[in-house]
């Protein structure tokens, strides 16, 4: 029944996206400036079918109908509610039907928050909006039905895959998802500004809120995905550079290159084709991540979910999109002639976007190094954190310093005076930086120039606190907390402390100044889990504390498998991190003790730039 | 003479580290090679045999006085270079590691370019 009533849906939604299509045509003909009352219902009516359609999906999922192939394939009735619902996105075939109503969605918003933009323009967006919810919804019914049915219905579903039964990963794709597919609406809107020719400040003011509410969700996304790493996957780290990590951070140096140039545009009417060239990339971006994630072309961590069939219907969408892309960029490309000086704010938001690129592209290359040397010359490579981090970290030392000037310089006018304020910033970093070393008696070259840079940027953005009279709150705080950012990456990165060593019941081991005991095993019987907890006493000799980290190893039912889960002690000064496996054929237990110093400032720090984007939505808000 | 005192700091500083730089950190190691029975994790971050074991034969080529390029030069000839995370610098991924640093020379000259070109001459 529900398989039926899905299926009629979205049969249902492709007829009101023709529709949609048809009659804004037919309207884009009329002489006024006024879109028809029609449009507005048939998109409204679109986003309400379009809802319905994955709320069918949740009831399938919350009654475990597995006469749905998707909730055979990824629930099971013992299931927690909670993860019943959120198992509704967390597979490929409902992931994509989310996707759609995030098109959907944005593209009735678009239309209605705009209104005192041109009609062609709206329109324009409208059609290519829709012909993007097309293209995916083709793509779900052909290939990717979340309500394709099974026959013979199977009695008991297959479970999903117990580290994805997480709180955070179930609002995790939601997050980078707005993030993402949200920027389908500046990729709408930057071909419609092309060929209806509406290029100029106004344009950038009916794109900037999406810009900056994809942006902010995006920078969400990662996060909530890099906490998860951190506690579930049980190696310490938060980020690893694996590909489909890089999918998600692509689209956001595009946007964030975006949120800059746009700066330009709207103040100086600068900068168009760029701005466009930006809008477009990011969503293309979008849409290759996720072909790479669901291809199943690369070898990542977190893939889930992935076959070859859909990666070759992504990839011809994409080289559409693509196609379609270069062709009204060529076709409608005027070379500007505004004035663009030296020091002025125009050409600091210039190095930013030269930057960005810098990123994207070294980042972009890495991730498809390696499908290239394998189908040219089929020597298998691997490109991780260490390539990465060495190309990278120089790079990002001087972004710092640059990003710390660029806000104090004007539009315009090539006027730069303060010397000797940067001197003294310099100094007061240099010293604060010795400060470190000096206490957490461990350092590097390197760290050392990145710990001064990001203190420069944090004393900097300070002071302009206390000096401008027109505070730009919103770029204050996101710098501010792009430099603390990095501060806290290079410090925990450096001055991490990290053991591995093997144990086994009643041993006790001394490493350094820390005394390990492993005391005790218990054996716990979960609902759909039994586990091995470790129970591990730490002595810090130094200072004598002790503390007790309780690992454990779970042997989940549905599906079954065996996961790892971390002891972490936080607190705002340090992470205690302690994982346990067992060894095979023996009764050791292979420990990994980490101690990893300002781990909590790394998320605030993000979570304060993402409100950073916050506040400047509000304050474009308040102004248009 | 403030700046004299940084600059002998820093000085004395750099050429420390250069100093401290030869000894071959094990982590380091782990983390550049890379758990080919799991899916995209390095054997410092795996809890899997393959993992433990490859971590062993590292210590025993750090113990037999091997450098870091030796050890990673062993392990790829014997796994092929897929095991190791960072690729090595040859013909083959000459692309890879220059074409960023490519990138922003060439777009560091745009920006000079457009700069020149569009500046208001005063």
């Amino acid at each position: 029944m529900l398989s039926n009533t899905g299926n009629l849906i979205l049969l249902l939604n492709i007829l009101l996206s023709f529709l949609i299509i048809y009659y804004s045509l037919k309207c884009i003909r009329l002489p006024n400036n006024i879109i028809s009352r029609n449009i507005y219902q048939l998109s409204l009516l679109q986003c309400t079918t379009i809802l319905i359609c994955f709320f069918t999906l949740v009831a399938a999922f919350l009654v475990s109908d597995f006469s749905l192939i998707t909730v055979y394939q990824n629930s099971h009735s013992l299931k927690p509610i909670f993860y019943k619902i959120s198992g509704t996105w967390g597979n490929h075939e409902g992931s994509l039907l989310l996707w759609v109503i995030i098109l959907t969605i944005f593209s009735f918003l678009f239309l209605i928050l705009n209104k005192n933009h041109p009609k062609n323009y709206r329109l324009h967006t409208l059609i290519i909006q829709n012909l993007l919810i097309l293209g995916f919804l083709f793509f779900i019914l052909l290939n990717s039905n979340p309500f394709s049915f099974v026959n013979p219905i199977p009695k008991e579903g297959l479970g999903l895959n117990p580290i994805l039964q997480d709180p955070a990963l179930a609002i995790h794709p939601p997050l980078l998802y707005i993030g993402f597919v949200g920027s389908s609406i500046y990729f709408s809107a930057a071909m419609a500004s092309m060929i209806t020719n509406y290029s100029n400040k106004l344009f950038a003011q009916s794109i900037k809120s999406w810009v900056l509410i994809s942006w902010t969700f995006q920078t969400l996304g990662i996060l909530v995905g890099s906490i998860w790493a951190y506690y579930e996957l049980g190696w310490g780290g938060f980020w690893f550079w694996d590909p489909v990590e890089n999918a998600s951070l692509l689209p956001w140096f595009a946007m964030t290159a975006l949120i800059h140039s746009l700066l330009v545009l709207e103040k100086r009417n600068s900068l168009y084709f760029w701005t466009i060239i930006l809008c477009l990339l990011t969503f293309i971006l979008s849409v290759m991540g996720t072909f790479l994630v669901r291809s199943g072309i690369l070898n990542s961590v977190h893939t889930f979910a992935n076959d070859p069939s859909r990666g070759i219907y992504i990839l011809i969408f994409l080289s559409l999109m693509i196609l379609t892309s270069i062709f009204f960029l060529f076709k409608k490309y005027k070379p500007a002639n505004d004035i663009i000086n030296s020091n002025s704010k125009e050409t600091f938001v210039l190095i930013n976007n030269w930057f960005m690129m810098f990123y994207l592209i070294t980042v972009l290359l890495g991730t498809l190094y390696p499908i290239f040397t394998d189908a040219l010359t089929s020597s298998k490579i691997s490109v991780g954190p260490p390539f990465y981090n060495s190309v990278i970290i120089p790079i990002v030392i001087i972004f710092l310093f640059l990003m710390a000037i660029g806000p104090q310089t004007r539009w315009i006018k090539n006027k730069f005076t303060n010397f000797k304020n940067i001197f003294y910033i310099i100094a007061g970093s240099i010293i604060i930086n010795f400060t470190i070393v000096y206490l957490f008696k461990s350092y590097s070259f390197i760290s050392n120039l990145i710990i001064i840079s990001s203190l420069f940027l944090i004393i900097s953005s300070v002071s302009d606190i206390l000096k401008t009279q027109n505070i730009n709150f919103s770029r204050i705080v996101s710098h501010l907390s792009f430099g603390f950012l990095i501060l806290f990456i290079g410090l925990n990165h450096n001055f991490s402390e990290e053991k591995d060593f093997n144990l086994k019941l009643g041993e006790s081991k001394k490493i350094d100044n820390y005394k390990f005991i492993l005391q005790d095993l218990e054996l716990t019987q979960k609902s759909n889990y039994k586990s091995v907890v470790g129970v591990l006493n730490v002595n810090n000799l130094s200072t004598n504390e002790d503390r007790t980290l309780k690992p454990e190893i779970r042997i989940y039912d549905n599906p079954q498998t065996l996961t790892y889960e971390a002891s972490i002690q936080t607190n705002f000064l340090r992470d205690y991190y302690l994982t346990m496996s067992n060894i095979d054929r023996s009764d050791y237990y292979n420990i990994k003790f980490q101690k990893k110093p300002l781990m909590i400032w790394i998320w605030i720090s993000v979570i304060a730039l993402s409100f950073g984007g916050f506040l400047s939505l509000f304050r474009n808000a308040k102004n248009n | 003479m403030k700046i004299k005192i940084y600059a002998l700091i820093f000085f004395l500083h750099f050429s420390s580290i250069l100093s401290a730089n030869q000894i071959v950190d094990q982590n380091t190691i782990h983390k550049n090679l890379r758990c080919l029975v799991c899916q995209g994790q390095s054997i410092a971050d795996s809890n899997s045999d393959f993992a433990q074991t490859l971590k062993m034969v590292v210590k025993d080529l750090i113990n037999q006085g091997k450098t870091e390029e030796e050890i990673y030069d062993f392990l790829s000839d014997k796994y092929g270079d897929w095991i190791l995370y960072k690729p090595k610098f040859n013909l083959e991924n000459f692309l890879l590691w220059f074409f960023p640093y490519i990138v922003l020379v060439v777009g560091g000259f745009i920006i000079v370019f457009l700069i020149k070109k569009r500046s208001k001459k005063v």
